[in-house]
């Protein structure tokens, strides 16, 4: 682990609000609007964080611990993916399920919270945030695996990082699957379009919004810096593949790892703004389409 | 050996010392202490000592009685007594002294099944085990649900019996041998490889493992039974199928490459469908108890993973596989027991296991609320607990070592995906589990009743969830172990699995990590909540004035999303009234109630054409007699006729 590897964590540590920012000034430029300033989230979060909260006299311990676990989670979930194109900050083989399994400590602890509140609202978000979980699931560890086929690694530092290199000479119809397959994961793992509207305002239409409703003040600071670092983290997966930073000085990957998140961030919104939310019956076909498309990135491999 | 057995006797006395003595107390103490015992030559035997071995020549057929402790029966030995030592004393508390000797000799069955090293001694200890669970399934008689399901049960265990006599009759032939060690000997003289033996070793082992399709007596004997049989049964008992498929493994040597594909086929629709039927269930117990079933679909992952590395000639696949099958056996069997207790600890507060009645339980069960999440956690295989260790086992097994394994390549997609939608899916149902039961408000007066049993309740509770921390956090000392024994069954070095052992200690650290973070997160986060204003309120329900307890979500509108993706597969049964003012919906046990019972229906419909030979008429009786009679004087006359001439 060097220097670079712990400056670009922080770096994606601390642009992660811009990149949300970037995707909803796209999409108000997109559609003729000037829309709020792309440091809003920042903001934001300094304004939750002094205020004070409002706790439901239903809930328990598990509602006041979730927020706390998902941050936690999602900095341990970044921990294992290598930001600088090199190594990540924790590696050993297999870490790929536990970047999935500690994603899922926070999502699970997220979910109960929800139903601790005793709403409905909440119930419906987290009984549907569940079922969309669990059908990103297949997608996400079937493009590990035709990362792992494509680079012989077992860990994501290797995958993301050091062995993409020499996979793209041999395997680059798999990886550009792999990529696409990746962003579909990211729109359905930080709840934007075509999986969840995050500027809706309508609670029975709501998702993720839905879920966190009763959270208030810090604990909401939490879950929306929490929600722009899922987006870092989840944005550096298709970069890490598609831009190849092992042979580049440190300095110029980190630029490149900036750059490629903006344009992630931009794509995003592109993507928000042309298309409208799948009904909800639609949205297992996106997330089967994530998987279809990383399956076909192995059997690529294997038959070649 | 000889300690082996004392501890057996001393198990033995426990249980009759609470028929004769009714001392609950004294039963505890003995059977802690024979479990210790037994536990003693396991124990050594895992650290590299010797296997021991003893023969008892007794007089009957079928040779000597052997009974051995070598790893894969030490490992078992450890899945059977530790679960089942704290399903015992949770079950001391409430059940009758009969009830306590059985679940004695149960244990002792058990230990001796796993450690037999001949025929006769296996299918004896079998045989009484499956026949004192019957029992102990029974254990509520008066009610009708319960005795249909312990005749599901006996049906089907002995189903499973005649094939494992089928199984041993072919294999040890005419006049071989009946220890293991024969066995093992006539192994490569089989036809076709062993498939007729690898064929009813997978039926027979797998009636009592409950894999897909052969599953369908397990939800309602799990269900019927009382939380300490239902813990033992879920935890240990099934698992001594996953032992007979294990030990058939082995002893075959070499098995072909079509059954570790088939193991893996079966494991990944055993591993979906549990947890999808598990989605569907409206009670607690039943759910559970399809959630055995997938866990049984994961450790059979493992299993195939493992039998195809050793066809391939993959030694590190055969011995990641074996070990993550097997460390999931013990996690399964200790993070099972847990759920099942801590749902017998709720149905006694509350008197309803329908989890749309419970709801509101943490607060009114605080101590019970938090181990039943440690081990819900831990069944979905979350960091930083004992499951996440043995999936990323399996996970290790099924990708192979880097680059090689061309054959093995197709297994990864298939088997992957199908773990990794397991996962998802069990998330979902737990997060549905205790979502319902433990948060939010009480949806019925029952629910209110919930609190906390005593310390002889609570203290296994907390014990196995220690024991799933433990092994989360520490996980070399489980992964080590079950490396050794894998290699001992795939007949591999250790060293073939590489670096998965020392990749235990990064996962130590990484799980150390998340626990010491969430700590700082926990503390600061109440730091920072002190120092600003806080305040309680309802919770907002968009400006509804009258919220009622009725309107939280309900657990199968939970889970109705993920069930309608997979339609009639799901078995949900839904109706509606004619008005559509009502919707009722219920899951069905679909081998059951789609395939069994209209079979036997037909069955029992073509049979019963054939009553007309018996009508009462004696003349007519008289006639079959006769006519019996000159059939057979023709036939030996004819016989001896051609003989003669």
């Amino acid at each position: 682990m060097t220097i670079w590897t712990a400056v670009d964590f922080v770096a994606v540590l601390a642009l992660g609000p811009l990149l949300k920012g970037v995707a909803t000034r796209t999409k108000s430029l997109l559609t003729g609007r000037r829309g709020a300033p792309v440091l809003q989230l920042y903001r934001d979060l300094a304004r939750l964080w002094q205020k004070g909260a409002v706790y439901s006299t239903t809930t328990t311990w598990i509602f006041r611990v979730a927020p706390v676990a998902a941050i936690v989670t999602t900095l341990a979930a970044a921990a294992l993916i290598p930001f600088d194109g090199r190594e990540a900050m924790v590696q050993f083989a297999g870490d790929f399920v536990a970047f999935a399994g500690v994603l899922g400590l926070g999502r699970f602890l997220l979910i109960l919270a929800a139903l601790d509140t005793g709403s409905s609202f909440e119930g419906m978000g987290a009984s549907r945030d569940a079922t969309f979980a669990a059908l990103v699931e297949p997608a996400l560890f079937t493009s590990f695996v035709a990362l792992a086929l494509a680079t012989g690694e077992r860990s994501l530092g290797g995958m993301l990082g050091s062995g993409t290199a020499s996979a793209w000479a041999h395997a680059a119809p798999s990886l550009a699957m792999v990529a696409v397959s990746f962003f579909f994961v990211l729109l359905a793992e930080s709840s934007r379009v075509p999986v969840d509207d995050p500027a809706t305002h309508l609670e029975l239409t709501m998702i993720h919004e839905v879920a966190i409703l009763d959270h208030s003040g810090p604990d909401l600071a939490l879950l929306e810096y929490g929600g722009a670092l899922r987006f870092a983290v989840f944005a550096a997966l298709p970069i890490g593949v598609l831009a190849v930073r092992a042979t580049v000085p440190p300095l110029a990957g980190l630029g490149v790892l900036v750059l490629g998140s903006l344009g992630v961030a931009v794509l995003a919104g592109v993507v928000e703004s042309s298309m409208a939310r799948l009904r909800l019956s639609r949205v297992p076909q996106f997330l089967a389409a994530a998987t279809v498309l990383a399956a076909l990135g192995v059997i690529l491999q294997v038959l070649a | 050996m000889t300690v082996f057995f004392i501890g057996l006797a001393l198990v033995l006395l426990a249980g009759i010392a609470a028929v004769a003595v009714r001392s609950r107390y004294l039963a505890g103490l003995l059977i802690i202490g024979g479990c210790a015992a037994a536990l003693v030559p396991a124990v050594r035997v895992l650290a590299g000592g010797a296997a021991p071995e003893v023969r008892l020549a007794l007089p009957g057929p079928g040779g000597p009685w052997v009974f051995g402790i070598d790893p894969l029966s030490a490992a078992f030995l450890i899945v059977v007594l530790v679960p089942g030592l704290a399903s015992a004393l949770s079950g001391l508390r409430d059940s009758r002294p009969v009830g306590a000797l059985l679940f004695a000799i149960e244990l002792v069955a058990l230990a001796l099944v796993v450690t037999a090293r001949a025929v006769v001694p296996f299918m004896a200890a079998w045989e009484v085990m499956a026949v004192i669970a019957y029992f102990l399934v029974i254990a509520d008689h008066d009610r009708a649900e319960v005795r249909r399901a312990g005749l599901v049960y006996l049906v089907a265990t002995h189903v499973g019996m005649l094939a494992l006599l089928a199984l041993f009759a072919i294999w040890a032939g005419a006049g071989g041998g009946l220890t293991f060690a024969d066995l093992a000997a006539r192994a490569p003289l089989l036809p076709a490889g062993g498939a007729v033996v690898l064929l009813l070793a997978l039926v027979g082992f797998g009636v009592k493992a409950g894999l897909v399709p052969l599953h369908f007596w397990l939800p309602d004997a799990h269900a019927s039974s009382p939380s300490a049989v239902s813990a033992l049964m879920s935890g240990v008992v099934i698992k001594m199928g996953i032992y007979g498929i294990f030990r058939v493994v082995g002893l075959i040597g070499l098995p072909p490459a079509w059954f570790g594909w088939l193991v893996l086929g079966i494991g990944v629709s055993s591993g979906v469908l549990g947890v999808l039927w598990a989605l569907a269930q409206h009670d607690l117990k039943r759910l559970l108890a399809y959630h055995s079933v997938e866990n049984v679909g994961i450790i059979l992952m493992g299993l195939g993973a493992g039998a195809l590395g050793v066809t391939y000639h993959l030694p590190f696949i055969a011995v990641v596989g074996f070990a993550g099958a097997l460390l999931h056996t013990l996690n399964h069997a200790l993070f099972k027991s847990l759920l099942f207790l801590g749902a017998g600890s709720i149905a006694h507060a509350t008197g309803t296991r329908t989890l749309d009645q419970l709801g509101g339980l943490g607060r009114r069960m605080p101590l019970t609320s938090v181990a039943f999440l440690i081990g819900s956690a831990a069944i979905v295989g979350l960091p930083p607990l004992n499951g996440f260790v043995s999936e990323w086992l399996v996970y290790q097994a099924l990708l192979g070592s880097g680059g090689a394994g061309g054959a093995a390549m197709p297994a990864m997609l298939v088997g992957v995906a199908g773990l990794a939608l397991v996962g998802g899916l069990a998330l979902a149902c737990f997060a549905k589990v205790c979502g319902v039961v433990f948060l939010g408000k009480p949806r019925s007066a029952a629910a209110e009743l919930g609190h906390d049993e005593g310390g002889s309740v609570v203290g296994p509770l907390f014990g196995l969830a220690a024991a799933c921390v433990a092994i989360g956090v520490a996980p070399v000392v489980a992964v080590r172990p079950a490396l050794a024994v894998g290699a001992a069954v795939a007949g591999a070095p250790v060293a073939a699995a590489g670096l998965v052992g020392a990749t235990a200690g990064m996962i130590s650290l990484f799980a150390l990590g998340v626990i010491a973070l969430l700590g700082l997160g926990a503390v600061g986060a109440g730091v920072v909540r002190r120092r600003r204003p806080v305040g309680a309120g309802a919770t907002w329900g968009c400006g509804y004035a009258l919220p009622s307890p009725r309107m939280q979500y309900t657990a199968s509108s939970f889970a109705a999303p993920l069930l309608a993706l997979f339609g009639p597969l799901a078995g949900v049964h839904t109706s509606r009234s004619a008005d559509g003012a009502a919707f009722h919906s219920e899951p069905r046990e679909l081998v059951l109630d789609t395939a069994l019972v209209p079979a036997w229906h037909r069955l029992r419909a073509g049979l019963a054409r054939m009553r007309t030979i018996q009508h009462g008429r004696l003349w007519v009786y008289l006639v079959y007699l006769i006519a019996a009679l000159l059939a057979l004087l023709l036939y030996l006359t004819g016989f001896l006729g051609t003989v003669r001439g």
